[in-house]
């Protein structure tokens, strides 16, 4: 399961290949174009903070990576398949296996208790013993004791790391995070950062994370700028 | 707050979704309880008008033995609004051709029917005619067979008494037909001006005066009210619910609008509550945020009380829209169906029901827990602790509901019916308590997976507080349908019984004992077997243990069996349709002793044991009651008050035969010759009013199935209601679901099954509900015995998880159709 001995690990084999990608959406009278000749890839094990003001497109943008829509022109192409071409089932049996999700407005049901919102993945993917899986993760996130609590009953912090245990289930081999710091404040945004490298780390599970928090962004190996729809060229290498 | 600021939240409410439910509830509410309150008013007033005309008018009076009823009655009642006829029966001898014959003369006025039409032909040849009127003066019609029977011809004259009538045309029915067994000649009608001029009526001869009443209803009660204190013992006052065959009918065609305008009741608030609850416990966050701004609990609870009364108006206003041209067009398809002329009428006081239910309901159950919110600290409205429980929901739920029946008893006004309701609810809730516990106790262990049988059940027990409150509603709105299927297949069935094909439709009556075997013969060879053949005494009841019988029984119980001869009869054994409900049927040597009908003996207030004592010519014979049974008076077969045993006391005293028995249409000319051949005995052709009968039976039948449609719609909406009311979550859980990657046939398989699991738990309980509700409105309401309705009950849970399947599926629709990303972007 994890492989908490072994460091990051960077291979130069891409994950993640895109070529060209624009989406445009239609607005009746007039088509808004939302992203504009977008290329670029991404290496396995890497973790890449996506940069840009608000309404640059950055969300659509990792929508697209992730396979949750198909763009207008341009290809995806996520672990040697080419997003497009697959069926909807076919990217969705891809996400339960290959890919987590964590979001700026945490995405969990409220009817479920945080254990049941952790199995949710586990179970759709049909993972042996769900329930012991999950309970493994909340307790690595810290809410061991908060297991049949509901999200009503947490605090927003409490709910980001349910959703991060919940995108951490399948062992991904990529996880895109949409301002996973966002809602919350610096201090318990520290902490989620600080939780999202060091699964990153001993899973070797690529990130991409879009933020806005420059600490964040700072500590990804590479950082990628959007502006109104196209990708600026800038690249940092950090350590 | 200024009024301007608080229409103005009112409109940004409308934006709400939780309002938009709220909203689209009260409307679907009142427009449900209005149709069916309007169209059930509407079909009743037409029932009751279309069987008026077996009494050719809404009310009869009428003088037995007695002097002609006075003028000024019908003066007073003309001024009342009503119309009025005459009418003179009397039995006299007729001659015509070279030939006497017995007959029963109809004489009427002008303005006879008022209700209802004459059949006529012109002559044997022609085609049948429907008139409003009777003969001129100085004419007759008679009936087809005694024209044969005199040989005469249309246009020749015949003479009754005095006067010489020329025969106009032929009666080939009356709608007044009467089934009394006095009567029996064959029949003749004239004008009643004509009466006068034959001489035959003199002081002291048996003849009937029949004063015909119609108009409004409360004209009718009004002129009653008037009429009361002149009437005389020998004066009888009916209306077409006193009649014998087609009352029963009626009432429970009545009872079942009722049961259905009540059931109405209960889903449309049934749709309110879950919709106003929904919106009630929404609004914690509000109400919070209104707090953190500022303001005082009595100002937000002031607040919503505005904006209720807001969305209240509203809603009735909406649902009168909706309803209006929904019940105007089920008039035209109503008037259609019955091929007669229906008027749009909008009765006021069938409005309220609507208008109270939508209102109590959206107080009853929106109020009290926003009003719970205004004494609830800001910080805990924000975030409920762990383990917190909304408590009060039992409190305020009970008092919703005592509300809600309060409401039902206000329409229905018929306790037993609201008892059964509620012991049906209550009966489902608690098993489904029961059941809801056990089933959780069950799923517990139960995990998901990729497949959709074990992703449905666990979806089933983590919304298992969902869940249940939903399957709660879905089984409440399946009970309520239920019943009333239940109730109409119940009806309908006992109606096909009543007047099965080839009922007897003729009598034979005046049977001398010597002529017995001789008519039993003349039957059989014309292949037309004869039921059971009944002695039949005429006598009156006198005595009650002794006492004078007009004593003992007070006179404002207009009791109808003491005012004329009662048949009185023995019998061996019991016949097929009578129970016995108290004492026992005669044992084999048995001689003393008689058996009373059940509604006489109640009406008379006597019971097993107290001595009966009656005036037979001018024998007196008294006998204890040994057994009291019903009777099935709407079988058209011979039925009697008093029936005494073989050897009994009627031995020995004069007695005739009756006995009933099947005649086809085309095989009438059988008549003729049996009356040449035995021209003492009485015949009574009923053939026509039992095809009248069947014909209205018929007409009910499809008024019940029109209410039944229109309640299965209601319950329909209503489920769809509930259903809506999870949808925002459910769309969100899907959208999630597949964003984690489950497989779009997967979440709609195990949707589908997860919310058709739901329907058929619901049906099965919904189902038993209403089999219990319906044992005890059968048992008080609609007579009949309570049977099982297998065949009725089974299909209805398959049915409603079927539904709830589809229902399912229909609201992951959108879930499926767009991508993940945008789901998610629209669900935020
Ligand atoms: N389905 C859609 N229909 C119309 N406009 C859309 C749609 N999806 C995205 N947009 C628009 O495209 C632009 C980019 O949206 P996006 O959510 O990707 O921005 P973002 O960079 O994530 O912004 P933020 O930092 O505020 O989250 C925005 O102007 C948004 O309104
Ligand atoms: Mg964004």
């Amino acid at each position: 399961m994890t492989d908490l001995s072994s460091g990051p690990r960077q291979t130069s084999e891409a994950i993640l290949t895109v070529t060209d990608l624009t989406q445009r959406v239609d607005l009746g009278r007039d088509t808004l174009t939302i992203l504009q000749g977008v290329s670029l890839e991404i290496k396995r094990g890497e973790s890449v903070a996506i940069v840009g003001r608000s309404g640059s497109g950055k969300t659509t943008l990792l929508g697209l990576l992730a396979g949750l829509d198909t763009p207008t022109e341009g290809e995806v192409v996520l672990e040697g398949k080419a997003i497009s071409r697959l069926s909807e089932d076919e990217r969705a049996a891809l996400r339960a296996r290959r890919v987590g999700f964590v979001f700026q407005s945490f995405q969990l049901l409220p009817a479920l208790t945080a254990l049941e919102n952790v199995m949710l993945p586990l179970e759709l993917a049909d993972f042996p013993d769900p329930q012991a899986r999950a309970r493994e993760l909340l307790g690595r996130v810290g809410l061991g004791d908060r297991l049949t609590h509901t999200p009503r009953q947490l605090s927003g912090g409490e709910q980001q790391r349910v959703a991060i245990a919940r995108a951490f289930a399948c062992e991904p081999v990529i996880l895109f995070a949409d301002e996973p710091t966002g809602n919350l404040d610096n201090q318990t945004g520290q902490e989620i950062q600080e939780l999202l490298m060091a699964l990153n780390r001993e899973q070797g599970t690529t990130l991409v994370m879009v933020t806005h928090d420059e600490t964040l962004a700072a500590r990804c190996q590479r950082r990628l700028t959007i502006e109104a729809g196209h990708l600026e060229a800038a690249r940092e290498e950090t350590a | 707050m200024s009024a301007s600021q608080k229409l103005g939240s009112v409109k940004r409410d409308w934006r709400q979704r939780d309002v938009k439910v709220v909203l689209s509830a009260l409307i679907i509410a009142v427009a449900t309880v209005a149709i069916i309150a309007l169209f059930a008013s509407q079909l009743q007033r037409t029932l009751i008008t279309s069987a008026s005309s077996f009494l050719a008018a809404d009310r009869q009076l009428e003088a037995e033995h007695g002097k002609p009823i006075p003028a000024e009655w019908r003066e007073e009642a003309r001024n009342r609004g009503l119309q009025t006829a005459r009418m003179v029966e009397f039995s006299t001898m007729l001659s015509g051709g070279e030939r006497f014959q017995l007959v029963s003369i109809k004489a009427v006025s002008d303005e006879y029917p008022l209700r209802g039409k004459i059949e006529f032909q012109q002559d044997a040849d022609s085609d049948r005619q429907l008139l409003g009127q009777g003969p001129r003066p100085g004419e007759a019609w008679l009936n087809p067979r005694l024209v044969r029977l005199l040989e005469i011809d249309v246009g020749d004259t015949v003479e009754v008494g005095n006067l010489e009538l020329t025969v106009s045309g032929l009666l080939v029915r009356e709608p007044d037909g009467g089934f009394n067994l006095g009567g029996l000649a064959p029949r003749v009608m004239m004008h009643a001006d004509d009466v006068d001029a034959t001489g035959v009526i003199q002081e002291g001869s048996r003849v009937e005066y029949v004063n015909l009443f119609a108009g409004e209803e409360a004209a009718l009660d009004g002129f009653y009210q008037w009429l009361q204190p002149r009437l005389e013992p020998s004066h009888e006052w009916e209306s077409i619910r006193d009649g014998e065959a087609l009352s029963e009918s009626l009432q429970r065609a009545e009872r079942f609008l009722l049961l259905g305008g009540s059931i109405a009741v209960l889903l449309a608030s049934v749709a309110v509550a879950v919709a106003s609850r929904q919106f009630a416990v929404g609004q914690r966050d509000t109400v919070a945020l209104l707090k953190t701004l500022g303001l005082s609990s009595r100002r937000i609870g002031h607040m919503y009380l505005v904006r209720l009364s807001v969305w209240g108006l509203a809603g009735m206003a909406g649902g009168l829209l909706v309803a209006l041209p929904v019940y105007g067009f089920l008039n035209n398809l109503m008037a259609r169906v019955l091929e007669q002329e229906i008027p749009f009428t909008v009765d006021l006081p069938s409005l309220m029901p609507a208008l109270a239910t939508a209102v109590v309901s959206l107080f009853a159950f929106a109020y009290p827990p926003i009003r719970r919110l205004r004494h609830v600290p800001a910080m805990r409205v924000l975030r409920s602790q762990p383990g917190e429980a909304d408590s009060r929901a039992w409190s305020d739920i009970a008092i919703a509901v005592v509300a809600i029946f309060g409401l039902v008893w206000l329409y229905a006004r018929e306790v037993m019916l609201v008892v059964a309701l509620i012991g049906g609810l209550v009966a489902l809730l608690g098993t489904l308590a029961l059941l809801g516990w056990l089933l959780l106790l069950a799923l517990r262990r139960v995990t998901g997976g990729g497949n959709a049988w074990r992703l449905a059940l666990v979806g089933l027990y983590r919304h298992r507080r969902a869940s249940l409150s939903q399957i709660a509603v879905f089984a409440m709105t399946l009970m309520l349908a239920s019943t009333l299927i239940l109730v109409r297949s119940s009806l309908l069935a006992d109606w096909q019984a009543q007047l099965p094909e080839q009922t007897p439709n003729h009598f034979l009556i005046n049977i001398a004992p010597s002529t017995v075997d001789e008519v039993d013969a003349f039957w059989r060879e014309q292949g037309q077997g004869l039921d059971t053949l009944y002695p039949m005494v005429r006598g009156r009841l006198t005595e009650i243990n002794g006492q004078p019988v007009r004593q003992v029984v007070s006179k404002d119980d207009s009791v109808n069996a003491l005012n004329r001869e009662l048949n009185l009869t023995w019998m061996e054994s019991l016949p097929e349709d009578n129970r016995i409900v108290a004492g026992d049927w005669f044992g084999s040597d048995q001689t003393e002793g008689v058996s009373v009908e059940a509604e006489l003996a109640a009406e008379l207030g006597v019971d097993v044991g107290d001595v009966l004592g009656f005036t037979i010519g001018s024998e007196t014979i008294a006998e204890p009651i040994t057994s009291i049974r019903t009777v099935q008076w709407e079988s058209m077969k011979p039925n009697f008050y008093m029936a005494f045993p073989p050897g009994g006391a009627l031995e020995g005293l004069p007695a005739t035969w009756i006995t009933s028995f099947y005649l086809p249409e085309d095989r009438k000319d059988a008549l003729n010759e049996f009356t040449r051949e035995f021209p003492t005995v009485s015949l009574l052709e009923v053939d026509h009013i039992i095809e009248r009968i069947q014909a209205i039976v018929g007409q009910v039948t499809q008024a019940i199935e029109a209410i039944l449609a229109l309640i299965l719609a209601a319950s329909l909406v209503v489920m769809a209601a509930v259903v809506s009311a999870t949808l925002q979550d459910r769309q969100r859980e899907g959208a999630l679901l597949r964003t984690l990657g489950g497989r779009q046939s997967l979440l709609v398989n195990s949707t589908m099954l997860e919310f058709g699991l739901a329907g058929l738990l619901a049906g099965i309980l919904g189902v038993l509900a209403a089999e219990s509700a319906v044992w005890a409105l059968q048992y008080r309401m609609f007579g009949g015995e309570f049977r099982w309705h297998w065949q009725v009950a089974l299909p209805i849970p398959l049915i409603s998880g079927f539904v709830l399947a589809l229902l399912g599926r229909w609201q992951l629709r959108p879930v499926l159709q767009v991508s993940p990303m945008l789901l998610l972007r629209r669900l935020e």
